[in-house]
């Protein structure tokens, strides 16, 4: 046997990266970004990831339980590209209101918020022209039982009481699974990225001043991250949401307060490193300022772990938020969330109400291998050493 | 080395005193804590309307008079935030006993004592009313009752606080907080150990293997395998276990949850053991799957790199057998990295459940201070806290003390 270990041994040592070199230089960055896409399974995961993203940000378009387009007596309303305008931040104040009443529209008896999947078969029955084109999935993930025609506990695939389908049932209080499933793609991972860039404003100033000035500086602040570290965050985060019921933001400055000191720690070890070479000492003999050497000079020189960290911190992030949403003191409900809806599923477990569980649970394992692979991919093209491990 | 370890060791008292001054005014401080719902549960108490409302009038008025009195005994909420935290420490004096006598009326004090408080010309004066004796350590604060007839209020300071031991009285189950923590730590214990024990066996096995078989497809699909588990909450994996083998809607193998079955005490002693192993099998594989990706792939590269020596070449050169190679030479040089997490991994085993344990319904430390967070027990909540911060603060040392054990190279400076 032991030929096979030898021979394995030359395999690992890149031979064929050699052969590969083009004749034409291409830089660092454009050969770990060929070494990345050649890596197959990280960058499908890359492509599925960044495709599913960019489409949550349509979910208003798809998974609404608003009209698309509402014809009525010859006009044409657009509800649900109305009520989009209107959520926008700051400039959605210029769209005035999204509210359509049923009696608008000529569903009678409804002065509440028009049913338009009652309408569109009102208009087909009476025939008079009025057409309602309804959303690919026309179901929103905060409309519960006081909406006509949810029903708690619908299973997947079953019709509710007039008729549509629901794709995976109906949670505790009517809301569709697969319109808050879908939504909490998009609230979980637009809260890990912003958390991790949060992470990153904070921690990576930090980490490179206390590299690059070192000294007496360094130590005691080596000894008051030590102290941030020791505190146990997580549980920390729990008793403080307990007490004053975070919002989005709120949640972020939390998380963020305690999760920073990970990219510092790397960070430091890789400006403490980069400082000690002669492109340093040349910059700073021809009197470059300080913040500039730190900046311009040494940070483009430490990216690798500033890259290769980011995936598993946004990984981190989402089982944050997931820990403190199961326990009810992450997003403020309804907000539509894969811990909520967790936690909704294991109290509803004993009585066989599986899908409840499932599918939060296969959207998270989804999401979190697919940035994992990313992670991995990312790390092994970034990473001269040719195995792969995981931070 | 020894040296080493001392200052280690003394370098824990400023890093414990930092983390548990941070966790104490970062609690204290957080609107509508402790403080806040002292001030608004007493405002309630006094007959004034529901002040606000809000979260913390909802719960907050579940906590009894008695214990809302105790509450603010120990954490001495008239005071600046730094003496609260020293007297919770119990390096500054706190007021350990108060009691309303009435002047020349024999007052009981519990455990069988009487204290007599009689008025003198220079002030109060306490005495011992079986032996005459005057009492000394005591405080005397006169004032009035709501009758205004005289009264003197008696209290007798003390150091009081984690240091000493006292973690407060919970008020949900009105017993010593550290009664509550050791009741509880050996069900924890259990699980947490064998989890550690589990994960360490497996994983170190599983990364020689992945190591020795690096490229195939074995190896990479482990790797995907060991991947998705690295990327999942251990507790997520838990609740789905439980709904795929807990329950009737899949497959019926194992409880849904708990630590032992109703009928535990009359079953026989195999019956006893394979019941604990049948209630173990789901929350043991959620507590193993947390360290499971990082310390297999650990192994793995750590082999790996090592398989590449030149020592390793020179030992095929000379004709030893592969398996001598690797168990024996390159494997011992392979374990140091292993070993150095070993603190790191007890840690997270010990203190970093609560979630398990609450999935599982299991009745430990854990989820003790989950629940006691839902119901506002800050005596619990701080006391788990101070828990975690020890065991991370010894996990630390235990590593470097491992690494120091397996690799006679390393010497502490």
């Amino acid at each position: 046997m032991a030929p096979r270990l030898l021979e394995w041994r030359t395999r690992s040592t890149p031979p064929q990266e050699s052969a590969e070199q083009p004749v034409v230089s291409v830089s660092v960055l454009q050969r770990r970004w060929r070494k990345f896409k050649s890596l197959k399974r990280g960058y499908y995961s890359l492509l599925l990831l960044l495709s599913a993203y960019a489409l949550s940000f349509f979910l208003p378009l798809l998974v609404t339980n608003k009209a698309l387009v509402v014809r009525y007596e010859g006009r044409w309303y657009f509800p649900a590209v109305k009520s989009w305008l209107v959520s926008l931040p700051l400039v959605g104040g210029l769209f005035g209101t999204d509210f359509y009443s049923g009696e608008f529209f000529g569903q009678r008896g409804n002065s509440g918020e028009c049913n338009y999947r009652l309408l569109k078969q009102q208009y087909e029955s009476e025939g008079r022209g009025n057409f309602v084109l309804l959303a690919p999935y026309p179901y929103s993930p905060i409309e519960d039982v006081t909406v006509e025609g949810n029903i708690a506990f619908l299973p997947p695939l079953e019709q509710d009481p007039n008729g549509f389908i629901r794709l995976l049932g109906t949670d505790d209080r009517g809301r569709d699974v697969f319109a808050r499933m879908a939504y909490g793609f998009q609230i979980s991972l637009s809260f890990a990225l912003i958390l991790a860039l949060l992470e990153y404003l904070i921690g990576v100033p930090i980490g490179a001043a206390l590299g690059f000035f070192g000294g007496r500086f360094d130590i005691l602040a080596q000894r008051l991250i030590e102290i941030w570290a020791t505190v146990p965050f997580l549980f920390l985060v729990i008793i403080v949401a307990s007490i004053v019921r975070p919002n989005f933001i709120l949640l972020l400055l939390l998380l963020a307060l305690f999760t920073w000191v990970g990219i510092t720690v790397l960070i430091r070890a890789e400006f403490y490193r980069e400082k000690a070479k002669d492109y340093v000492a040349a910059a700073l003999s021809i009197g470059v300022p300080r913040w500039k050497i730190m900046f311009k000079h040494i940070l483009p020189n430490a990216l690798v772990p500033i890259i290769t960290y980011f995936p598993f911190s946004v990984v981190a992030g989402i089982g944050a938020l997931v820990s403190l949403d199961f326990l009810g003191f992450g997003l403020p409900p309804p907000t539509p969330s894969w811990g909520e809806m967790m936690s909704v599923g294991l109290q509803h477990l004993a009585t066989g109400k599986w899908w409840l569980m499932l599918s939060p649970m296969m959207a998270l394992f989804i999401t979190l291998t697919l940035i994992v692979f990313i992670g991995e991919s990312v790390r092994e093209a970034f990473d001269p050493r040719t195995f792969s491990r995981l931070r | 080395m020894w040296e080493y370890f001392l200052r280690r060791l003394l370098l824990t008292i400023p890093t414990f005193l930092g983390a548990t001054l941070v966790v104490f005014v970062i609690i204290q401080l957080a609107p509508g804590g402790p403080l806040e719902q002292q001030i608004m549960a007493l405002r309630m108490a006094m007959g004034g309307e529901a002040v606000g409302g809000g979260v913390a009038g909802q719960t907050g008025a579940m906590i009894p008079e008695s214990a809302l009195e105790e509450l603010r005994r120990y954490y001495g909420f008239d005071k600046p935030i730094l003496i609260r935290y020293l007297t919770w420490l119990g390096v500054w004096p706190r007021e350990i006993e108060s009691y309303v006598a009435t002047p020349g009326r024999i007052r009981n004090i519990g455990e069988g004592r009487q204290v007599l408080v009689e008025k003198t010309s220079e002030g109060y004066r306490l005495t011992d009313p079986q032996t005459g004796q005057p009492l000394t350590g005591w405080h005397i604060e006169p004032q009035r009752n709501e009758r205004g007839e005289e009264r003197v209020r008696i209290y007798r300071t003390g150091f009081s606080g984690i240091l000493t031991g006292n973690f407060g009285t919970s008020y949900t189950y009105n017993e010593p907080v550290m009664h509550l923590i050791m009741q509880r730590l050996p069900v924890s214990l259990q699980f947490g150990l064998i989890g550690f024990i589990l994960s360490y066996s497996i994983c170190i096995y599983l990364g020689i293997q992945k190591a020795l078989a690096h490229g195939t497809p074995f190896d990479l699909i482990s790797s995907t395998l060991v991947f998705i588990g690295y990327s999942i909450p251990g507790w997520a994996l838990g609740a789905f276990l439980l709904m795929l083998f807990g329950t009737q809607t899949f497959i019926e193998l194992f409880p849904l949850g708990g630590f032992q079955s109703e009928n535990y005490a009359e079953l026989s002693l195999l019956e006893k053991i394979l019941d604990r192993a049948w209630h173990f099998v789901l929350p043991t594989i959620a507590y193993t799957v947390g360290s499971f990706a990082s310390l297999t792939v650990l192994m793995k590269n750590s082999l790996l790199e090592n398989l590449s020596q030149d020592y390793i070449r020179t030992a095929f050169a000379k004709g030893l057998s592969e398996k001598r190679v690797i168990w024996l030479h390159a494997l011992r040089n392979s374990i140091i990295p292993i070993a150095a997490n070993i603190g790191y991994i007890i840690g997270l085993f010990l203190a970093g459940s609560y979630l398990i344990e609450l999935v599982f319904n299991i009745d430990g430390v854990g989820k003790l201070s989950i629940e006691a967070v839902f119901a506002r027990d800050y005596p619990i909540v701080f006391g788990f806290t101070v828990l975690a911060v020890l065991v991370r603060l010894f996990g630390a040392i235990l590593s470097d003390l491992t690494l120091a054990l397996v690799d006679p190279r390393i010497r502490f400076k």
